[in-house]
């Protein structure tokens, strides 16, 4: 459901589990059939590429049968409610199902509404865990333990799921997280989070171990937050000379998809310190290991992540 | 009709300073103290409370609820009169649906059934309603609730116009622009969430809109369901200097805050929504000082399938006919040493005078009344309610006091089983 949630020892168990799946799939002689027989259903009623087939593909390395169901296809533009939906796709047998919805809290209900296991793959502002995670691997991955790092998110957060669920996932393993951004997209409120709040992008990069970048999410946003693109740009994006500014070795994340020329320039986004292709990469382990360990789990003890 | 003697109860009518220890007798639906006669039911009332009728200043009439459930869950929670807010559905923005309602209630129900116009029609906020032949009609009140006119135009032209006909506008104090969005509290816990904000600023404008517009025409508003510690600011320091503004509060936010959304529980989704604890104190203040003249059910219901989908689709609105009471003797019994006084103000005296009906225990007038047990706790289930709706943010939750009986218009309307 959601990273708020996870203790650190479950975050760590979910990243281990991945390493060694990122490990074996490495390696054609290894077998990865853990879910052979389970049917795992993707329920993607919001637009989305690159964690629907991340999810797919990792349900498939595990041999599991994958069915996709995205919003356009679904009853729901029928008029069927979302838990009639989601009531159907339990009695047709799905032993998982991952859910992307643009309504924060949707995943939560349903769960409350069905039996079947819920993987929450993004809802609407709130969090998007599997997301949260395999950044958390992907820094892991690059500058080792996160305990005393400073990691700088920089963009949207007020819309962000992605920025929710890294800001409780990264404090959890001792990161020191700055959210940055104009004020609009930055409210100071979040600082009641146990994290930095910042308006001024130099003072936000100077000292970052990593810099994670958000896309402005126009679809969400009413046209006030600012003024343009273009002057978000000027103000707030990231290029090769602002880049200066940050640690040598500073990395830069970012999720998907990016917009080029808006919040990082194209040259940037290409260059040895973004670590961007890394982490689609490691969204196939990291969901492997989260598909692997709820199916485990719904045979077992607890119900959802 | 059968005849009651109440027998030693503590009798509180705050509208004539009646507050004492009696024996009061409906007979064939009309009061008399003192104990007479041996052909009627005797009932030990010690320890009890008999309070004037309480009347709503807030309430929605939706499905699945109708008249008569609406009537009854009314009546068990100590209300003789309520005042129902137009309807999205059917505005009651012309005579002839105000016509039809009165006529529907007079049948279907057993308390008195007030009717609210719309100020403007069909509660649109561009053309004003047609106010004059609304009050012909019989409606008490106009509300665009749970809307406001955006256009302070109209809205000025609309208190003016009222003004004529003395007719209570009630204004839900509303700016759309910065709360069209919001469905939660714009507050840690929106923000946790990721559910849009609806600022306590969307609020504060627009009562100090209405503040500036009274002061300015000399008219008189009533402000709706508060729920922002700025807006008791502003409505105090607005009183303090002689202008005309009443106001309410909802039994919810005198008893819970925004952290009832955790979970995203749709049951606590309220227009407007809950807030934080700094504004129920301040709210609690305001009412123990008299800043805050009424507090209301604000009971809307919802049929059980609206409210089962995601958060930010679901409608506002929970009921609280029946809970009301409850919830507001609970809180004010935590500050407040003896709340009755300040609850028959605020849920009966209060509102009555404001919506010009009549509210008291007297010899010789018909009973509109209800007795109460302060000493008693139940567990409020919604399934075992009056109300045919469910959508209650109190279910499972421990109740303080119980209303035993309720008379309307001399008729005793409900008695707990």
């Amino acid at each position: 459901m959601s990273l708020e949630e996870l203790t650190s020892d479950e975050i760590e168990c979910i990243l281990r589990q991945a390493a060694k799946f990122k490990y074996e799939t490495s390696n054609p002689e290894c077998q990865t059939d853990y879910l052979k027989g389970k049917r795992v259903v993707n329920l993607f009623l919001e637009p989305s590429t690159r964690t629907r087939i991340a999810f797919e593909i990792a349900a498939k390395s595990l041999c599991a049968d994958v069915i996709s169901i995205s919003g356009k296809s679904s009853s729901l533009t029928k008029g069927e409610t979302l838990k009639d939906t989601a009531l159907n796709v339990q009695a047709l047998g799905a032993d998982l199902i991952v859910v992307r919805h643009s309504s924060p809290g949707s995943p939560l209900f349903l769960s409350r509404t069905i039996d079947v296991p819920i993987i929450n793959a993004g809802d609407g502002a709130h969090e998007h865990p599997s997301q949260g995670l395999l950044d958390i691997f992907t820094l892991r991955e690059n500058i080792g333990c996160l305990e005393g790092k400073k990691i700088t998110i920089l963009g949207d957060i007020l819309f962000s799921r992605v920025a929710r669920s890294n800001l409780w996932g990264l404090k959890k393993l001792g990161a020191e997280v700055t959210l940055a951004g104009p004020s609009t997209l930055v409210p100071r409120q979040f600082e009641e989070m146990g994290v930095q709040v910042s308006h001024d992008l130099r003072e936000s990069l100077v000292d970052a171990d990593a810099v994670m970048l958000l896309r402005i999410q126009h679809e969400r946003q009413s046209s006030s937050h600012f003024p343009s693109l273009s002057e978000y740009t000027k103000m707030f994006g990231l290029n090769a000379a602002r880049s200066k500014w940050m640690k040598p070795n500073a990395i830069i994340l970012h999720p998907g998809p990016i917009n080029r020329g808006v919040e990082i320039d194209s040259e940037l986004a290409d260059s040895k310190r973004a670590v961007i292709l890394d982490q689609v990469k490691n969204g196939i382990a990291v969901r492997m290991a989260i598909l692997y360990l709820c199916a485990q789990n719904s045979e077992g003890y607890s119900k959802n992540v | 009709m059968s005849n009651y003697c109440l027998k030693d109860a503590r009798v509180i009518d705050p509208s004539q300073n009646l507050d004492k220890t009696l024996d009061l007798t409906v007979a064939n639906g009309v009061i008399t103290f003192g104990s007479a006669g041996d052909s009627m039911e005797s009932i030990d009332c010690r320890g009890k409370i008999i309070m004037p009728g309480m009347i709503d200043i807030r309430g929605h009439l939706h499905e699945p609820e109708n008249l008569s459930s609406a009537s009854n869950a009314a009546a068990s929670g100590g209300y003789t009169t309520i005042l129902i807010m137009s309807n999205i559905g059917a505005p009651a923005d012309n005579a002839g649906i105000v016509h039809l309602m009165r006529e529907k209630a007079s049948k279907d129900s057993t308390i008195q059934i007030l009717q609210c116009g719309c100020l403007t029609k069909a509660s649109q906020g561009k053309v004003l309603a047609p106010l004059g032949s609304l009050k012909e009609a019989g409606v008490v009140a106009v509300s665009d609730c749970p809307s406001s006119p955006q256009n302070t135009e109209i809205f000025a032209r609309g208190l003016e116009y009222a003004s004529m006909f003395e007719l209570p506008v009630i204004e839900f104090p509303r700016d759309l622009a910065i709360s069209t969005r919001g469905v939660a509290h714009d507050g840690p816990f929106s923000l946790k969430m990721g559910i849009g904000g609806y600022p306590r600023m969307a609020e504060e404008l627009f009562v100090q809109r209405a503040i500036t517009v009274c002061k300015n025409l000399c008219t008189r508003i009533h402000l709706t369901s508060i729920s922002s510690a700025g807006s008791v600011e502003l409505i105090r320091e607005a009183k303090s200097k002689g202008i005309m503004v009443t106001a309410d509060t909802t039994a919810h936010h005198l008893a819970l805050t925004d952290e009832r959304l955790m979970g995203y529980n749709t049951n606590s989704k309220t227009m407007p929504p809950l807030r934080e604890e700094s504004d129920r104190l301040a709210i609690l203040e305001g009412i123990k000082d008299e800043t805050i003249d009424c507090i209301s059910s604000a009971h809307e219901p919802c049929q059980k399938h609206e409210k089962e989908v995601e958060f930010d689709l679901a409608p506002a609105g929970a009921i609280g006919y029946e809970t009301a009471l409850s919830v507001v003797f609970e809180q004010l019994s935590q500050s407040v040493k003896d709340p009755f006084p300040l609850i028959a103000k605020t849920m009966s005296l209060n509102p009555s005078r404001i919506l010009k009906v009549k509210s008291k225990i007297a010899e010789g007038k018909r009973a509109n009344l209800f007795v109460f047990d302060p000493s008693v706790s139940w567990t409020y289930k919604v399934d075992e309610g009056k109300s045919a709706a469910q959508n209650s943010p109190y279910e499972n939750m421990e109740m303080k006091g119980s209303v035993l009986m309720t008379f309307s218009n001399g008729e005793k309307v409900f008695s707990i089983s």
